[in-house]
């Protein structure tokens, strides 16, 4: 296998001869449209490249390389504010998802090699109006119909549905029995009839989740993804695999040196407002947080080197990061007064204060709240007693309301 | 730098936990605090008989020749037992400033734990103070340093003073010096106001030499200090947790309770971020980023020793605030640790003024 460092040193060189066509510049002024064309060129690039499924398996048109080997590219990619925003969700989960358990192992193979090349787009739909954190309260059903399946119920916050070509879906398939032992897990084509996807406009102004509309969709038996009544343990395995993610210890907002650079330049009781304790503190207190949050990453992926299951203190990255990110957003605009009132809602948020206080809120819900985030590592980490659960062990139909 | 613990690494980090755990006893720790001049004597001769005071010295001078990485997971050890005694960390600074000066003589004899050293540089509110109120003329020191940890007690002390208006770091012996003890709220430190009075000191380093090696010096104690919080912060997160899985309040076990179990997730949080920061600042003795990685330690593990020891007192309600209980051990000691080696408000300064420079000297794609 490529060692680590080689295989960063390649992977720059394939940026950077991307980068004047893909990357951050290039994409400016761009409508959603003609940016999501763009990232449909550049995954065939990178597909073409041999930059695509860098740690699955060549017998589905991976690269057959580590973990650690994809994080390195991420990250690298990170930088670079490449368009493959649209297709975070359907490579990360849903498609590999397909590779463990996907029946018809033909239809698999094609499905993955048009998913790497941008053809064509997968979305994950877990959340629903009855229940977010609260997975298992979900109440999109299915019902024996013939030798397949017939689907009723709605889903929310689907990321990308409405240029989704398939999905991954959880669904209830039997309500008498308790609530996580009655969910089945299938895959879904999106422009099956009966499929209705309608846009939702977020407070920063954008459209990428939806709601989806699911009306006597017809399902065979052959979409069906792991046990009937299996689906509760599927949706876990669907979130394990988000482990090997790039992180950022910015919260996927702006780098602490873009702060450092506005306190330089912002003048505060006619004095460098670097020179502010306040601002000083902020500074110093966030870099503590994010060098630890980098220190957590970095160990993680010597443990993975090392052949060691990292530990689970990277589950703080996010719950850690973006909330900070949020308090410094906030600090960032208060810093500038009324410069940051001005704001482009296109603006990268990985550059803009005004747009990444304005979606930090996203990143604190959205993949587990805080509070679950919380949740998790109290009772997974550290033992401590779940929260009061009344409609723990009753059958699904019979808790209340 | 940050790194996997090698297996000798994590010998020691067990051995060290196994020993203190063996020997440690919160009534005695709790009648320290109510006698002046008392240092915890079965922890120093545990930490003299394992060696710890010979760790991170080099060979030729009796040491084992490890470094901050392995003096880190005993002051870590030594943090979750709030261990009674200073020199694990100002007997190391001290031994650091002598050896860079090329001063060791006496390295030997503190390796093996027959002499106790300690570092006088703070005055108040300045850990590393330019302008010293303590004068080095014709080979002898004036003046006061106050509160100096284990000043009762040292052999000799590494003091930060001036000399015709220029910083000078100097080693003297305290054998006439008068020491007067500065009654705390956690009295094992053994602080003393020392008041020379033409003290002969050799120096060991002058001008912005003497200062850049004193802020070294810090900053390798500053890590060790953080080590120490972070073990405090892990003692008290077990505390806590094992007490609210224990305790019953409405009808469940507190532990239960959101504003309980959030509250101890959230300690979790700020303890692996502090340890984290302490593995890398150790890791980077030596390295151009080292005062900012020891900085970065030193914050995180403040912060987390800080909220621990409060956060903990208060999920044990009322029998949290008891005498016998001692969780006011780590309180205390959670607050000393916190001045010692440059407060907060130090540090942040240190790191912002660092971050500032470093990036007017890489420019803005840093």
């Amino acid at each position: 296998m490529i060692e680590l460092e080689t295989y960063r040193v390649k992977a720059r060189a394939f940026l950077d001869s991307m980068a004047p066509k893909y990357a951050r510049k290039a994409r400016s002024g761009n409508t959603v449209e003609q940016d999501l064309a763009l990232g449909r060129q550049y995954m065939a690039a990178r597909y073409d490249a041999g930059f695509a499924g860098i740690n699955w398996s060549p017998e589905y048109g991976g690269q057959g390389l580590s973990n650690l080997h994809k994080i390195a590219f991420d990250a690298k990619e990170m930088h670079y504010g490449m368009p493959v925003g649209f297709f975070g969700i359907s490579l990360g989960m849903p498609v590999p998802m397909m590779i463990h358990y996907g029946q018809d192992r033909e239809f698999v193979k094609e499905r993955v090699t048009k998913a790497l090349r941008g053809e064509e787009i997968w979305c994950q739909m877990f959340s629903e109006p009855s229940g977010g954190s609260d997975l298992a309260a979900l109440r999109t059903k299915v019902e024996p119909d013939g030798n397949g399946w017939r689907m009723n119920g709605q889903k929310v916050w689907t990321s990308w549905a409405q240029y989704s070509d398939y999905g991954v879906i959880v669904t209830r398939s039997d309500p008498t029995v308790a609530k996580h032992k009655g969910l089945t897990y299938f895959w879904v084509d999106m422009k099956a009839p009966g499929v209705e996807v309608r846009p939702i406009k977020l407070a920063g102004g954008d459209s990428h989740v939806n709601e989806v509309f699911l009306d006597n969709v017809r399902l065979e038996d052959n979409q069906r993804m792991g046990e009937v009544g299996g689906g509760f343990g599927l949706a876990l395995h669907t979130l394990m695999i988000e482990r090997y993610i790039a992180t950022d210890s910015a919260g996927f907002g702006p780098h602490l040196d873009e702060f450092v650079k506005l306190a330089k330049e912002t003048t505060l009781n006619g004095r460098p407002a670097i020179e502010d304790g306040r601002i000083r503190s902020a500074i110093a207190r966030n870099h503590a947080m994010r060098a630890g949050l980098d220190s957590i990453t970095r160990r993680a992926m010597l443990m993975m080197q090392a052949g060691m299951q990292p530990g689970p203190e990277g589950s703080l990255q996010k719950l850690v990061a973006v909330r900070s990110r949020q308090k410094l957003s906030e600090l960032a605009l208060d810093l500038q007064g009324t410069a940051a009132l001005p704001f482009d809602e296109h603006a990268y948020v990985k550059e803009d204060w005004g747009t990444s206080w304005l979606n930090a809120p996203t990143g604190r819900i959205a993949g587990g709240s805080d509070e679950v985030l919380l949740n998790t590592i109290a009772e997974k980490v550290l033992g401590l007693p779940q929260d009061y659960r009344p409609d723990k062990g009753i059958p699904f139909n019979q808790i209340p309301a | 730098m940050s790194i996997l613990y090698d297996e000798g690494q994590q010998a020691i980090a067990t051995e060290s936990r196994r020993v203190l755990d063996a020997r440690m006893d919160k009534g005695r720790l709790l009648g320290l605090l109510e006698q002046v001049a008392q240092i915890d004597q079965p922890f120093w001769d545990t930490a003299v008989e394992q060696g710890w005071t010979a760790l991170a010295l080099p060979e030729e001078h009796g040491g084992l020749g490890l470094g901050l990485t392995e003096l880190g997971l005993v002051a870590q050890a030594a943090g979750a037992a709030t261990s009674g005694a200073p020199f694990l960390t100002v007997g190391y600074g001290a031994a650091q400033a002598l050896l860079a000066a090329g001063h060791t003589d006496d390295l030997a004899a503190l390796a093996a734990g027959e002499k106790l050293a300690t570092v006088a540089f703070a005055e108040g509110s300045d850990p590393l103070p330019a302008g010293s109120a303590v004068t080095f003329s014709e080979g002898k020191l004036t003046g006061t340093k106050p509160a100096v940890i284990g000043g009762l007690k040292a052999d000799l002390a590494v003091v930060l003073a001036i000399h015709d208006w220029q910083p000078v770091l100097v080693v003297a012996t305290l054998t006439d010096v008068t020491r007067t003890a500065v009654p705390s709220f956690d009295n094992s430190r053994l602080y003393a106001d020392l008041t020379f009075a033409a003290t002969p000191a050799t120096v060991l380093a002058e001008g912005q030499t003497a200062l850049d090696l004193a802020r070294d010096v810090l900053a390798r104690m500053a890590v060790v200090t953080a080590h120490e919080q972070v073990g405090g912060a892990e003692a008290l997160l077990n505390i806590a947790r094992d007490y609210s899985l224990t305790r019953k309040a409405f009808g469940q076990p507190i532990g239960a309770f959101q504003s309980i179990k959030h509250r101890i997730a959230e300690l979790y949080g700020l303890i692996e971020v502090a340890r984290a920061n302490c593995i890398h600042a150790a890791a980077s003795e030596g390295a151009p980023d080292f005062l900012i990685a020891a900085a970065d330690a030193r914050l995180s593990a403040t912060e987390a020793y800080d909220t621990a020891a409060r956060d903990c007192v208060q999920i044990h309600g009322g029998i949290g605030v008891t005498w016998e209980q001692g969780l006011h051990l780590h309180m205390r000691r959670a607050r000393t640790l916190g001045i010692e080696q440059g407060n907060l408000l130090f540090w942040e300064d240190l790191l912002v003024d660092q971050l500032a420079g470093k990036y007017q000297n890489e420019g803005a794609g840093a």
